[in-house]
């Protein structure tokens, strides 16, 4: 089968004017101005298979949207290659622009005074669509989305959650084999959130849609994508399969134990008490140093036990730590220390 | 599915449906985009009718002026010397084309630097229509609208403030003018709003730009009361084939000067269109390797 998006060492250099301190040095940088190099994306390699939902997941400033811009074809990179369904996206940007959709969070297609079916019209023109074909692809998205009562009314008048999935049904309306998503479900409530996600879960299994989604929100990462790739400092730091990520970088279970009697004495390596209320006890557990059966068993000899739940801490601390463990690595990379264990 | 080759190893990857896109050549998008955007411009009224209101002022302050000036009521018999700005009637219609000209412009070069500051300018690359002539096609349906709403209040106003009808074939042939002159003025203010990409500010240039449009293009005195040098001057400037060229056809000027005004508007098109071919190709570049 044909790989939906493939990069290889993906490198993009900005070149930007350091801005002078003081009056002496703004004065001289008119003539004189001096120029430092900053590196956006180092290297960056992926390959995402059709149909699959992958989360491009990274801190602010981490490369996500350069390499998306580079993959849509809307930036050069400096170094380094890419194919998007076959297409080298900056040579081909035209082509290209044919079987991609965008979302992008903060920024509308549609025509602010005007009904979204306006718009809808429009990018059918733009996108060459035949008229009957368009018609009934818009009836069809909109049907999914539940927009049928909105999309009469100017844009305007929508609510964010509304407008946000008029947006995503104006990037599908080309049939596009690949989605790029860039947060698209920034500022939104937590209803919005979830009627947005299940559609885009929905279209993608449906149509076999590939989707590259960035958020900062990881319940949009949990609930629409299968695999996550954690992008930092240009490089990427994690590829793997949501499950994948839980097996290898959760090295830690939350388990809450309900008991009969109202408090239960423990102190065990590895364990440490998060919430202790009457009958009830929270405990954080290092797997790398004791097992979730030793705990219950060591629990279970000195109390009773009513009720038992063991479940994962949430995805955000994963990547938090994560997150921190690159920011170490680099500072001690830094210092000329090596460091085992936090690269990709 | 096309043979892999080393620029594309995988080879295209093949449409689900197995339709591919048929790609239409042509303006059919374009217009579709302009018609849009005049749709939208209808829709704020209270900026439409603030423009009418504009216009009308302006016309009856210089109309008055005129009238003390040249010590003549609009519908009063000619002085001596009737020729072009020697009538009050003639003012008021000089200045009701001028005016319409330039108040039909839309402010795109406003428009284009705040995409070039929010970073719309490199997202719009990834759809399938040029950025510069999307843009074009939305600043003329804007224009269409306001040539529509502006040309009809011109007409009324320049009668209530006492001006005789021009001669028959006067006016159609101004307004064939005028509509073109919009549309290369668009070329030139979509010209502008690019050249935020390398002077960050465009207002500097457009006002440049109006600044010469008020003085070498004659939008309230007409070229012919210039005297010689600066009038000759201002003739090889497209400023005056934008809005003096248009505005003394109303005022029944010979066929070479109809004809001349219409070429001299094509030529300076054609050389406005072309620089804003090569000013958006300097821009993508700019755009696709520096960042939107």
């Amino acid at each position: 089968m044909t790989t939906a998006i493939e990069a290889r060492q993906l490198c993009k250099h900005f070149t930007s004017r350091r801005r002078a301190t003081g009056l002496g040095a703004a004065f001289r940088q008119l003539w004189a101005p001096v120029y430092h190099e900053h590196v956006a994306v180092d290297g960056v390699s992926f390959r995402i298979e059709p149909g699959e939902r992958v989360a491009f997941v990274g801190p602010n400033g981490a490369g996500k949207s350069t390499t998306i811009k580079m993959l849509s074809g809307i930036l050069h990179p400096s170094s380094g290659s890419a194919s998007v369904l076959g297409h080298t996206p900056w040579r081909e940007r035209r082509e290209l622009a044919y079987r991609i959709g965008t979302v992008f969070g903060q920024r509308s297609q549609l025509w602010y005074h005007l009904p979204a079916a306006d718009s809808f019209e429009l990018l059918g023109r733009i996108y060459d669509r035949e008229r009957h074909e368009h018609r009934q692809r818009q009836s069809e998205l909109v049907e999914r989305f539940a927009l049928a009562q909105d999309i009469e009314k100017p844009v305007r008048e929508l609510s964010l959650g509304q407008r946000m999935r008029c947006e995503i049904v104006a990037s599908l309306l080309h049939d596009p084999d690949l989605v790029f998503l860039d947060e698209p479900t920034i500022g939104l409530d937590v209803t919005a959130k979830a009627a947005i996600r299940s559609v885009l879960l929905e279209q993608s299994r449906q149509d076999g849609k590939t989707l590259l989604f960035t958020s900062h929100d990881t319940g949009d990462m949990e609930s629409v994508c299968e695999r996550v790739i954690i992008i930092h400092h240009g490089r990427v730091l994690v590829d793997q399969s949501l499950a994948e990520l839980r097996r290898t970088h959760l090295r830690r279970k939350l388990l809450v134990l309900h008991t009969v009697e109202p408090a239960v004495p423990l102190t065990l390596a590895g364990t440490r008490v998060v919430a202790c209320e009457p009958h009830r006890l929270e405990l954080e557990l290092d797997l790398d140093r004791v097992a979730v059966e030793q705990v219950v068993q060591l629990v279970m000899a000195r109390a009773r036990l009513r009720d038992l739940t063991v479940s994962d801490p949430p995805m955000e601390d994963v990547i938090r730590e994560l997150y921190g463990r690159a920011r170490n690595f680099s500072a001690q990379r830094a210092l000329g220390a090596p460091t085992p264990g936090a690269g990709p | 599915m096309s043979a892999p080759n080393m620029e594309h190893p995988l080879g295209p990857c093949p449409r689900r449906s197995g339709d591919p896109v048929r790609r239409r050549r042509g303006l059919g998008k374009h217009f579709a985009i302009a018609r849009l955007a005049a749709r939208q411009r209808l829709e704020e009224r209270a900026v439409l009718w603030g423009r009418v209101l504009f216009y009308f002022i302006i016309l009856l302050v210089f109309a008055r002026l005129w009238e003390a000036l040249l010590g003549a009521k609009p519908g009063s018999a000619p002085p001596d010397d009737a020729s072009l700005g020697q009538r009050p009637s003639h003012y008021i219609w000089y200045l009701a084309i001028t005016e319409w000209i330039m108040l039909s412009q839309p402010l795109l070069h406003l428009d284009i630097e705040a995409d070039i500051r929010a970073g719309a300018v490199g997202h719009s690359l990834s759809r399938p229509v040029s950025y510069v002539a999307g843009k074009l096609a939305e600043a003329w349906g804007e224009v269409a609208v306001r040539l529509v709403l502006l040309g009809a209040s011109g007409l009324i106003f320049a009668r209530l403030l006492g001006a005789e009808w021009p001669e028959p074939s006067a006016l159609p042939l101004a307004a064939l003018g005028g509509v073109l002159a919009s549309m290369v003025m668009t070329l030139a203010l979509a010209a502008i709003g690019l050249s935020a990409l390398w002077v960050t500010d465009s207002t500097s240039v457009y006002l440049l730009w109006q600044k010469a449009c008020f003085v070498l293009g004659g939008l309230m005195l007409p070229l012919s009361i210039y005297p010689p040098w600066l009038r000759s001057i201002a003739e090889w400037s497209p400023f005056a084939a934008l809005l003096f060229g248009p505005a003394e056809l109303v005022l029944g000027a010979p066929p070479e000067r109809v004809l001349g005004c219409m070429l001299r508007l094509a030529c300076w098109g054609a050389l406005f269109a072309l620089m804003l071919v090569g000013l958006e190709r300097r821009a993508s570049r700019i755009v696709t390797v520096h960042g939107g």
